[in-house]
C-alpha cells in the first residue's frame, strides 16, 4: 500500500487544468477590459450562444467549487449568512452571494447581465433573482420543462426552449448593441460537438480493466466541457486527454495499481475533501462512472444549430424523467463492470439527493449492487464528518471484499 | 359567528372525509398545490383533493434535509394511496418536483406531473402553460374515460370563482378597521374549500353571518410563507395579542386571491389565471412577490410580519432576505420562524410570537 501512496492518481493533462481554469477568470477581466458584456449564468445555460454574440460567461458555481476546494470559502459563506441566508440553502450559492456581498474584487468581474435557465434545479432562480436583488444586473431567466419523455425532445417543448434561445439574442442585441449571426453559432456548435465527442471518447476507456482515468482526473476535467464549450483551447485540453488516456489503456495502466473494485459514483464531488476519493484509491478502490462526468457531454448537429443547442439544455443534467436516468444508471452498471455504487446525499443538491434512496433500491433489487449512501456538503466542509464517513466506507469495502 | 363543526373537525382531521368519498363511491383526485387547476378535474366529474401533510411524519424516503412539509405530503400519499384514483403534482420547487419522481416509482395509481412554468410574464410561458392544460386535460380524458366537454368546464370554472370571490369577501372584511374575521376562522374556510365538493362548502359559507365581529386593538399581523395546515399557528398568534389580518399564503389568500376571466376559451382563460394569480415564492419576478406583500401589508394596516418557514425551503429562505429588507425600508417591523414540524415545536414558536408582539406593542 505505501508505494501506492507514493504514486500519483492524477493524469498529466489533469495536472494542467488548474492552470487553465485561473487563466480562464483572468480573462474575464480582460473582457470586461476590452468592453465586452460579461455574464454570470448558472451551469446549464446555453454557452453556445453566449459565445456567438461575445458575451464572456463565468460561472459562480465553478467559483464555488474552486474556493471550496482551495479552503477559501469560508468567509465567501459567513458573509452571506451575516446577510440573512440560511445555512441550510445550496453552499454555492451562498458562496457566490457572499462574493457578490463583498465587493467583487477577486477572480469574477462583477457581472453586466445575469443569466440563468431553470434546468436540474429551482435554486437557481431563486439564487439569480438574489444576485439581481443585490447587485441591480439585469436578469434573464430561461427555463427547460422536464423531460417525461424522449419525446419531449422534438415537440412543443423544444419549441419552447428554442423560442427562449431567440428572446435570449434579442436582449443582448438590445441591451449591449451586439449582432447575433447564425454561420458563428454553426461554427461554435462544430466545436462545442467536437469538445463533446472527444470527451466521450475518453470517458469509453473507463471500461478497461484497470481503469486508465480515476474520480480525481473526472471531477477536475468537465470544467472546459461546461464553461469552455465552443473553443479551440477546449478541443486541444481534450485532444491531449484523449491521447494520454488512450495511451494508459493500450499499455493496461490503471490509475491505480491493484484495482480491486469499481465504483459508480452518484453526486457532486466534496471540493475539499478530495482526499477521499484517494482514500478509496488507497483501498484498491477506483472510480470508473459517474452520472455527473455525461452531464454536460451532448452531441449537437450544425445543420440545425439553434435546435440542437435547445435540446442541449432540454437534456443536460437532472433534467429527464427518473425512468430515463435509471435507465442510464442500468446500462452504466453493465458498460463499465460495475461492483459497487457510492451515493452522496448533498445537503446544497436537494433537487439530485431526494430521490437518490429510491434509485438505490433499484440498483441493489435489480443487480445485488451494493451501495453506500452518505451525507456532506459540496462545498461547505462545515458539514463533513471525515470520520464517520471514513467507517463507514470500510465497512463498505469490506462488504464489497467479501462478495 | 361560528364556523360549522363539521369543517373545524375537518381541518383537524382531514383524511377523515376520504371513508365518507370512498363509501359514496367518489373518484378523488390528490393534488400538491395551488396551482393545480381544480377546474378541470371537477369538469371531468372527479373530486379534487389536496394533499396535505397533517397526520404524517416525514418520508423515510426522503433525506433530513428535504422540506419536510414536502416529504409529509409524499407519506400521506402514500400512506392513503387507496382512497385516490390518480395524483396531481405540480413542478414548483425542487422537492416538490422530485416528489413526483419518487412517487412515479412507488405508487400504481395514474400520475400526472403538471410543468408550471417559472415565468409568469411573458407570452411564451402563458403559450407553454396552455398546452401543458391541454395535456392534463387529455390525462384526465384518457384515464377516467370522461370526455371533457367546454361547456361543463365553464360551469366548473363559475363554481371555483363564485367559492373565490366568498373566501375573499370574508377576508376583505378586515381591510375597513371595522371587522375582525379572525385568522382560524378564514382558514378553516379555506381549507375546507381544498377537500369538501365545491357546492357543499359554498352553501355553508354563504349561509355564515360575519358582521358581528367587531374589531378590537389586537397587532395586526401579516403571514408570510407557503402552506400552513396546522392552525394552532393561528390560535398561537390569537391567544399571544395578536390578529392575523393578512396572508400570502398557498393555503390563505394565494389559493383565492385571482378568479378566472370569463371566456368561450376555458382553457386560456385558465392558463392565463394560474400563472398570473397572486405569485408565490418559486414563480414569477421576485419583484411581483415583493410587491403582493407590500400590497397586502398596506391594505390591511400591518404593523409586523411574521414568516412561517419550513426548514429547507429554499425558495422562502432566499426571498426573506429581501422581504425583511422591504419591510425595514417601509418601517415595518418582521419575524422569520422555522421549524420542521409545528405541532412538535409549538411552544418555542409561541415564545417567538409572543415577544414580537410585546415588542411592536401588544
Amino acid at each position: 500500500m505505501s508505494s501506492q501512496r507514493e504514486r500519483s492518481r492524477v493524469l498529466q493533462t489533469t495536472r494542467k487544468i488548474g492552470e487553465l481554469i485561473m487563466e480562464y477568470f483572468s480573462k474575464a477581466w480582460d473582457a470586461k477590459a476590452q468592453g465586452k458584456p460579461l455574464a454570470w449564468i448558472t451551469v446549464f445555460t446555453p454557452v453556445e450562444l453566449l459565445r456567438a454574440l461575445d458575451i464572456y460567461p463565468i460561472a459562480p458555481e465553478h467559483f464555488g467549487a474552486m474556493c471550496s476546494a482551495r479552503g477559501l470559502a469560508l468567509d465567501y459563506l459567513e458573509e452571506a449568512e451575516k446577510t440573512g441566508y440560511s445555512q441550510n440553502l445550496c453552499s454555492y450559492s451562498r458562496c457566490g452571494l457572499g462574493y457578490a456581498l463583498s465587493g467583487m474584487s477577486g477572480l469574477m468581474p462583477p457581472p453586466d447581465i445575469l443569466i440563468t435557465f431553470r434546468n436540474s434545479c429551482d435554486v437557481y432562480v431563486k439564487w439569480w433573482q438574489s444576485l439581481h436583488m443585490h447587485l441591480g444586473a439585469p436578469l434573464f431567466v430561461g427555463e427547460a420543462p422536464y423531460v417525461l419523455t424522449l419525446e419531449d425532445l422534438d415537440n412543443y417543448v423544444l419549441d419552447y426552449v428554442v423560442k427562449q434561445l431567440e428572446q435570449l439574442v434579442k436582449i443582448a442585441e438590445e441591451k449591449f448593441g451586439l449582432r447575433f449571426e447564425m454561420e458563428r453559432l454553426v461554427e461554435i456548435v462544430k466545436l462545442s460537438d467536437k469538445a463533446s465527442e472527444l470527451w466521450l471518447e475518453t470517458l469509453k476507456f473507463r471500461r478497461f480493466k484497470p481503469c486508465p482515468l480515476g474520480g480525481r482526473d473526472s471531477a477536475s476535467d468537465i470544467f472546459p466541457l461546461v464553461v469552455m464549450q465552443g473553443t479551440d483551447q477546449a478541443i486541444r485540453f481534450y485532444e491531449e486527454l484523449l491521447a494520454e488516456v488512450k495511451e494508459k489503456a493500450n499499455k493496461r495502466e490503471g490509475i491505480i495499481e491493484d484495482e480491486k473494485f469499481r465504483l459508480l459514483f452518484d453526486g457532486i464531488w466534496l471540493w475539499y475533501a478530495f482526499d477521499l476519493i484517494k482514500y478509496f484509491e488507497d483501498r484498491g478502490a477506483v472510480f470508473v462512472y459517474e452520472p455527473y462526468s455525461e452531464a454536460w457531454a451532448y452531441r449537437l448537429d450544425a445543420s440545425k444549430p439553434l435546435e440542437s443547442v435547445a435540446r442541449k439544455v432540454l437534456a443536460m443534467g437532472l433534467n429527464v424523467d427518473i425512468d430515463l436516468r435509471i435507465e442510464r444508471f442500468l446500462e452504466s452498471i453493465k458498460e463499465y463492470q460495475i461492483d459497487g455504487a457510492v451515493l452522496f446525499s448533498n445537503r446544497s443538491c436537494k433537487s439530485w439527493s431526494a430521490p437518490q434512496l429510491v434509485t438505490a433500491d433499484i440498483l441493489s433489487k435489480k443487480f445485488n449492487i451494493p451501495y453506500l449512501l452518505f451525507e456532506a456538503d459540496m462545498a461547505d466542509p462545515r458539514q463533513y464528518a471525515e470520520a464517520q464517513i471514513k467507517n463507514r466506507i470500510d465497512a463498505f469495502l469490506e462488504v464489497l471484499g467479501e462478495r | 359567528m361560528e364556523v360549522p363543526s363539521d369543517i373545524r373537525d375537518l381541518c383537524r382531521n382531514p383524511a377523515a372525509l376520504l371513508n365518507r368519498y370512498k363509501d359514496s363511491g367518489v373518484n378523488l383526485i390528490g393534488f400538491t398545490c395551488s396551482y393545480v387547476p381544480e377546474e378541470l378535474i371537477i369538469s371531468a366529474g372527479l373530486q379534487p383533493y389536496r394533499i396535505s401533510n397533517t397526520g404524517a411524519n416525514v418520508s423515510a424516503l426522503t433525506p433530513s434535509f428535504v422540506c419536510p412539509f414536502a416529504s409529509a405530503v409524499l407519506e400521506n400519499m402514500l400512506r392513503l394511496e387507496d382512497f385516490f384514483s390518480g395524483f396531481v403534482v405540480a413542478h414548483t420547487c425542487d422537492p416538490m418536483w422530485r416528489l413526483y419522481d419518487i412517487l412515479k416509482k412507488k405508487t400504481s395509481k395514474p400520475l400526472f406531473l403538471l410543468r408550471v412554468p417559472h415565468n409568469t410574464d411573458n407570452e411564451l410561458s402563458l403559450d407553454f402553460f396552455k398546452t401543458e392544460l391541454v395535456r392534463f386535460k387529455e390525462f384526465l380524458s384518457q384515464d377516467f374515460e370522461i370526455n371533457i366537454d367546454d361547456n361543463v368546464l365553464c360551469k366548473s370554472i363559475e363554481l371555483c370563482n363564485e367559492n373565490r370571490s366568498l373566501l375573499k369577501s370574508i377576508y376583505m372584511l378586515n381591510n375597513g378597521g371595522k371587522y375582525r374575521i379572525c385568522a382560524l376562522d378564514r382558514f378553516h374556510l379555506a381549507l375546507a374549500s381544498m377537500w369538501m365538493p365545491k357546492p357543499e362548502v359554498n352553501a355553508q359559507i354563504k349561509a355564515l353571518d360575519f358582521h358581528d365581529c367587531k374589531s378590537d386593538n389586537n397587532v395586526r399581523l401579516h403571514l408570510n410563507g407557503t402552506s400552513v395546515y396546522d392552525l394552532d399557528l393561528m390560535k398561537i398568534i390569537e391567544e399571544s395579542g395578536g390578529f392575523a389580518a393578512s396572508d400570502d399564503l398557498c393555503t390563505g389568500s394565494r389559493y383565492f386571491w385571482n378568479n378566472v376571466e370569463k371566456s368561450n376559451d376555458p382553457i386560456s382563460a385558465l392558463a392565463h389565471r394560474y400563472l398570473k394569480r397572486a405569485p408565490c415564492p418559486s414563480h414569477g419576478p421576485i419583484e411581483d412577490r415583493l410587491e403582493y406583500v407590500n400590497f397586502m401589508t398596506r391594505e390591511f394596516k400591518v404593523q409586523g410580519v411574521i414568516t412561517f418557514a419550513e426548514r429547507f425551503c429554499d425558495p422562502i429562505l432566499y426571498d426573506s432576505v429581501h422581504i425583511r429588507n422591504m419591510l425595514a425600508k417601509n418601517g415595518i417591523r418582521s419575524m422569520l420562524i422555522d421549524y420542521e414540524n409545528p405541532t412538535q415545536e409549538i411552544g418555542r414558536i409561541k415564545t417567538r410570537v409572543e415577544a414580537f408582539i410585546e415588542s411592536i406593542g401588544g
